[in-house]
């Protein structure tokens, strides 16, 4: 009885928790959502002398909740964002490892939403120039994270736009390079086997795969994916360029459409000719002979495969140093 | 009835017997070719002989033998030429800088790719690719980016009309430029460049390299006046009027119309409203023109600046 008193209370609260739950969320549904092509300063109430809370960078989301035209003063006129209206929103920033949600004011400038015209082209461009920023050398601090977070917001504001594919696979694989530079970074992880060492998520590559199937999108996906596979020093051993040669192999195969397929097939060949060298170093000759056949025949199968670019050349001077004999792993000059 | 004449002056006669004479002094033309491996100039055709000095990818060798010890590996007999001082092929190793004459050796044929090798063009500039690439790893072997340097300019040495020798030729001069103003803060040498331009007119790699130019007229930095990103706005217009079918065309124009905001939002700062005004709408007029492109990437670029420009956000100086 007294248990069943208590059921009765846990179910009421789990109702009540459950009702607010649901209106914040429809509440949230219902307002419009955006994100910041620039960095701006989140403030107290509308108008930059008030006090800041906070700075939103580029590709935040942003839930707009109020509008307000200032009225301006003689002295704000001269400034461009005091002009525009200001936008009350809630914001989830990061706080070192934890995240605050927060609400206050920002000048509309800036501000994309789905309801701007070309949104999804401004918030898409903002996040190529950001990208390219990241690859200049003294580029903007950040540029990286706001790249990742700005193709993201394309195809989470605008699920429909042509551009939406592209740019959720632009920005998990941003996020993924980001994390692999983290984690090999690491001297200990050098050593450690695939198992052993740690693993970028692959929660967002899997998302792409499992959106766009079948797509050259959910085909890059599945090639940054074998990263995780891959064994960090080989130490000599023909174990970890054996499986890495089957695994692009196989990726190859499954993928014969992917932009990089022949790219694969390259690295299966030449991992297949390393093994023909450490099998040759061990005196196995049988099994060297076997890797050398396997890296020729993966190798001419490049060049008749319908790609530009570099990789008919790489296999044409791998297929030469198969013939001759010079050696791909181990000791350098004669 | 007309009888026809041959008739051969005595003096022509003469003339071409010497210059067969010559020719024949001279010998055919020695063949060329280089080692696609780090490799050692040998003292004879055996492992264990005397290193003469290390040879890196890409260097040139005159063929002048040919050796097959009997059951040993084969060899070539190579002389070396020096590496010139006005010599843009790459940062010379020391040993090299020290080699001011033509040195004669042997290395093993194995590693060194002759002119005549079947797909010789192709091996050799898949060298360099896997040079260049090395070069671009964190953790990248020593100097291999002058190994490409080295090894995309034989292919356009040894072979200018292969279907890579364009590429080759763009590829090695680009590298270089890369190279050039990386380490030095001056104007970089044209001249590879140049030749570029000069060697296929009118072609892709052509309108790579003037792009490549552009840096030169470039300011090392605008101090906040409209004179600097006014002339780079005008070079870079200049540039996608001259060169419509370059790969470069919209990012040209996207400079232009970039720096044409830019100068917007110094003359506004000056309070100069005349002047910032017709800046802003020649920047507009520029992006306009660049959404009309193909490429995602600088259509979606042009987007966010004419959206910027449209909003009146800065696109240069502090921002709020």
């Amino acid at each position: 009885m007294k248990q069943s008193r208590r059921c009765g209370q846990v179910l009421l609260v789990v109702i009540v928790c459950g009702v607010i739950v649901c209106g914040l969320t429809a509440l949230a549904a219902d307002k419009e959502h955006g994100t910041l092509v620039r960095d701006a300063a989140l403030y107290v109430t509308p108008g930059s002398t008030s006090e800041k809370i906070g700075r939103v960078e580029r590709g935040r989301d942003l839930i707009v909740l109020e509008h307000i035209e200032l009225a301006a003063t003689a002295a704000e006129q001269t400034s461009v964002a005091e002009k525009a209206p200001w936008f009350k929103v809630f914001v989830t920033l990061p706080q070192g490892t934890a995240v605050r949600e927060m609400t206050g004011w920002l000048p509309a400038l800036g501000v994309v939403t789905f309801s701007t015209p070309n949104g999804d082209r401004i918030i898409y461009g903002e996040a190529v120039d950001s990208e390219n920023q990241a690859e200049q050398r003294g580029g903007r601090k950040g540029a990286a994270d706001d790249a990742m977070r700005l193709y993201y917001r394309v195809g989470d504001l605008f699920p429909n736009s042509p551009l939406a594919a592209e740019a959720t696979w632009r920005s998990a694989d941003i996020r993924w390079q980001l994390e692999k530079n983290q984690i090999r970074s690491r001297p200990s992880q050098r050593d450690l086997s695939p198992d052993a060492r740690g693993h970028v998520d692959e929660q967002w590559m899997k998302e792409i795969i499992k959106r766009y199937p079948h797509t050259r999108w959910a085909d890059l996906a599945a090639y940054d994916m074998i990263d995780n596979r891959l064994c960090g020093e080989w130490k000599g051993l023909a174990a970890c360029p054996e499986k890495e040669s089957d695994i692009y192999e196989r990726y190859a195969r499954e993928h014969a459409q992917s932009p990089k397929a022949a790219e694969a097939l390259y690295y299966a060949a030449w991992r297949q000719a390393v093994l023909a060298d450490i099998y040759r170093i061990n005196s196995d000759g049988t099994r060297s002979a076997l890797a050398r056949k396997k890296a020729r025949a993966l190798a001419q199968e490049i060049a008749s495969m319908p790609t530009d670019g570099d990789w008919q050349p790489r296999a044409a001077v791998l297929i030469f140093k198969l013939e001759r004999n010079i050696p791909l792993y181990g000791p350098g000059p004669e | 009835m007309t009888t026809l004449k041959h008739r051969t002056h005595p003096g022509l006669l003469t003339a071409l017997l010497l210059v067969a004479a010559a020719a024949f002094a001279a010998g055919p033309e020695k063949e060329h070719a280089t080692p696609i491996r780090e490799t050692n100039l040998s003292a004879s055709p055996d492992a264990n002989a005397e290193k003469l000095m290390p040879l890196e990818r890409g260097r040139d060798l005159i063929v002048l033998d040919r050796s097959t010890p009997a059951g040993g590996q084969a060899w070539l007999k190579v002389a070396v030429p020096p590496v010139a001082s006005g010599d843009k092929t790459g940062r010379p190793s020391t040993d090299t800088q020290k080699q001011k004459e033509e040195m004669t050796g042997w290395v093993p044929a194995t590693v060194a790719v002759a002119a005549s090798t079947m797909n010789a063009d192709l091996i050799i500039y898949g060298e360099a690719v896997n040079s260049e690439n090395e070069a671009e790893q964190r953790r990248g072997r020593r100097s291999a980016a002058e190994d490409a340097l080295r090894l995309y300019q034989r292919v356009a040495e040894f072979f200018p009309t292969s279907s890579v020798g364009g590429e080759a030729l763009w590829r090695h001069a680009d590298i270089r430029w890369q190279l050039d103003r990386a380490r030095s803060k001056g104007p970089a040498d044209e001249q590879l460049l140049q030749a570029v331009i000069k060697k296929y007119p009118g072609t892709k790699w052509a309108d790579l390299a003037a792009f490549d130019l552009l840096d030169n007229k470039m300011c090392p930095a605008w101090n906040g006046l409209a004179e600097c990103p006014q002339k780079e706005s005008l070079a870079y217009e200049q540039y996608a009027r001259e060169h419509p079918q370059s790969s470069k065309f919209a990012e040209a124009l996207y400079n232009a119309a970039w720096r044409q905001a830019v100068i917007a939002d110094i003359f506004r700062g000056n309070a100069q409203r005349a002047s910032s005004t017709a800046a802003h709408d020649r920047a507009l007029a520029l992006a306009q023109e660049v959404t009309s492109q193909l490429s995602p990437d600088w259509k979606t670029r042009a987007g966010d600046l004419i959206y910027k420009l449209q909003q009146n956000i800065p696109v240069y100086g502090v921002q709020q």
